[in-house]
């Protein structure tokens, strides 16, 4: 070997690592830009940030405003209780109009009424109640409801149910009273409570969404372009092209799973930048979080390696699939992988510990519910959730890299 | 400078390419010729670097297909079979990464994209993003990113696939053009006439094997034929694929 070809040598080797971040950096490049331009991404986007204020905020606003509006004694309206019998029963009636319920005429079929949707609640009483009640007795009614319609729709029975027992307490104690009996007797025990409960920690329903939409958005932040830098670029015929370039095909995988967490994270940080957004000025009383921006901050970051396995996954499979069509079909499935382990999160609502912070997906769940209750968690267990997914993205994209390398990824 | 030698390649028990030797010489034009499925893309594919052979190899410019990828890679210009291009981007940008991608920057890139759009004449519309653009733009497109670099050696696979009249015309020109700069160009088709109007060396492909090589003239003498047409169904034989 003579002089020129080693320092040829030398400076192919010095081009060859300058030119591998180039290639590197100009695939990752072009994929952002080239995503930027695509109308589905965008939509994604504007989705994440109105997506938290929306659900979040938007049923818990809907909610609120149902129970003040039907609850409310001064300004909602009085609900409508069809009762049979009402004659037998004149003092009864008149505490419920005192409570905020109109009695109107029972329909002649009651039960049908309440079946058929046309009734919540329709209260009987029967001619033997004023006999009884005259005698100091226990005198029945009945309310006839559907326990299984749901939710709001249950608000006129609680109603109704809560007149009559204030009712019975009422009559309970002046009878006692009348008898020369103090009404105490009849309350062993009072129970008071004390609720340590912080403002944050109450708010759990709350939390309780946020994880599974962050992950879900995640998720979808990174779709489009994981599939459209693979199997649609396979499918177009542009990749036999590109791979013909020298550069290394595993660059070109990487800046295309690098391209993908971009996005992913940038969804990720609009979702968190929505909720901030909501919770200063959402019109809704029963939500009272403070989110600090540094919490924000601390939960971007720690949460930041399941961006990676997001984007390795979604690689990974829109690599292995033959088509477009396929890959967006395998990806709809894949999707809802990370939502498993918190599904488990919302029946057994476990407390952070070794045992549940190495999973991925349910690690930053506790993370994200932990921290915006101002309960942070352990930092040994922050950094067990984020090495395990870590070394989990690591071992997605090895596979994405061999897989990248065999001929059949031209298809 | 291309030297192919024994290149062989089999997809199962499939042999795609078989004992496969050529050369194609730098200032001409080499047509690869065959019915469809005779093995011209696979041999491509294989002088590309994106297929490894299983035995025999091939230099390009005396560089090794399979040790020295890289370098082969820097030392070609591909239009792959049905070549897509990115629909998000501008004609310049589509050629422009690929300029980038060869290490090339600023505004010595922009000047040499210049010039492949007037040599191409695409200068109408080298500015617009390329969704609904027409085969034959894509096609100009396409090849405008694989010479970017000014690549001495240029593989094209069935480029005048799907193109009109003018368009073939336009191409068969801009090849002609660079046999003129002193390229070596390589190219395949199944169709008679292109190959026999373009080419200075045409090598017939036929279920994996070379039926017949060498110029025009000396195709017709070997096989005693009378015309070209008739030698090439002779080397092959079989009016299979004869277009």
């Amino acid at each position: 070997m003579n002089a020129s070809t080693t320092s040829r040598t030398a400076t192919a080797a010095l081009a060859n690592s300058n030119s591998r971040f180039n290639g590197l950096w100009t695939v990752f490049k072009k994929e952002v830009i080239d995503n930027f331009r695509d109308r589905r991404t965008l939509t994604t986007m504007v989705l994440s940030i109105v997506m938290a204020p929306l659900f979040i905020i938007g049923i818990q606003w809907f909610a609120e405003s149902k129970v003040k509006q039907e609850t409310d004694p001064v300004t909602s309206p009085p609900f409508e209780l069809p009762v049979v019998g009402a004659e037998y029963a004149p003092n009864l009636m008149n505490w419920l109009r005192q409570n905020n319920i109109s009695i109107i005429d029972a329909p002649d079929d009651p039960e049908q009424s309440i079946r058929s949707g046309e009734r919540r609640v329709v209260m009987v009483i029967k001619d033997n109640f004023s006999p009884r009640f005259e005698k100091g007795k226990s005198a029945p009614v009945l309310l006839i409801h559907d326990s299984s319609i749901g939710g709001l729709e249950q608000l006129g029975m609680h109603q109704v149910q809560h007149a009559l027992s204030m009712f019975s307490n009422k009559i309970a104690a002046m009878r006692l009273q009348v008898r020369g009996i103090s009404p105490e007797l009849t309350q062993p025990i009072v129970v008071n409570t004390s609720d340590v409960a912080t403002p944050e920690s109450r708010n759990s329903q709350i939390l309780g969404m946020l994880p599974y939409m962050i992950i879900m958005l995640i998720m979808a932040g990174g779709m489009y372009l994981a599939i459209d830098s693979t199997a649609g670029e396979r499918e177009k015929g542009s990749l036999e092209s590109l791979i013909t370039l020298p550069i290394d095909r595993r660059d070109i995988m990487l800046a295309k799973l690098l391209a993908t967490a971009f996005f992913s994270a940038l969804t990720f940080l609009l979702v968190l930048i929505g909720f901030i957004v909501a919770m200063k000025y959402a019109p809704v009383d029963s939500i009272d979080l403070v989110v600090e921006p540094s919490r924000v901050a601390y939960v971007f970051i720690t949460c930041l390696p399941f961006v990676l396995v997001a984007s390795a996954l979604l690689i990974l499979v829109a690599s292995f699939t033959k088509s477009y069509k396929e890959a967006q079909s395998y990806l709809s499935f894949i999707m809802l992988a990370p939502s498993m382990p918190l599904i488990f999160l919302f029946f057994l609502s476990p407390e952070p510990s070794a045992s549940n912070m190495w999973v991925p997906s349910l690690s930053q769940a506790l993370i994200i519910i932990e921290t915006f209750k101002g309960e942070p968690i352990a930092s040994a267990l922050v950094v067990l959730s984020m090495a395990s997914s870590l070394v989990l993205a690591a071992a997605l994209s090895f596979i994405a890299m061999k897989l990248y390398q065999r001929e059949g990824i031209l298809g | 400078m291309i030297c192919v030698t024994q290149l062989s390649k089999s997809f199962g028990s499939v042999r795609a390419v078989d004992d496969v030797s050529f050369s194609a010489d730098d200032g001409k034009i080499t047509g690869l010729l065959g019915p469809n499925g005779a093995g011209k893309s696979t041999i491509l594919r294989m002088l590309y670097t994106v297929f490894k052979p299983d035995s025999g190899t091939a230099t390009i410019d005396g560089f090794d297909i399979q040790k020295d990828a890289l370098q082969v890679k820097s030392n070609i210009g591909v239009l792959t079979h049905g070549a897509g291009i990115y629909e998000r981007l501008s004609a310049r940008e589509n050629v422009r990464y690929y300029g980038n991608l060869h290490g090339m920057r600023g505004s010595a890139l922009d000047q040499r994209i210049d010039e492949l759009a007037e040599l191409l004449e695409m200068s109408d519309f080298i500015e617009r993003r390329t969704k609904g653009f027409s085969q034959g733009q894509r096609t100009k497109v396409a090849l405008a990113r694989a010479l970017v670099h000014s690549p001495k050696n240029v593989l094209l696979d069935e480029p005048t696939n799907g193109l009109d009249i003018m368009a073939t015309r336009g191409l068969r020109k801009a090849i002609s053009r660079l046999k003129d700069a002193g390229h070596c160009v390589v190219f395949s088709s199944h169709i008679m006439q292109e190959v026999a109007a373009l080419c200075d060396d045409i090598v017939i492909v036929a279920k994996g094997s070379i039926a017949a090589q060498g110029s025009p003239d000396q195709l017709i003498q070997n096989t005693g034929a009378d015309t070209l047409e008739d030698a090439f169904v002779k080397a092959i034989g079989s009016e299979e694929g004869l277009i």
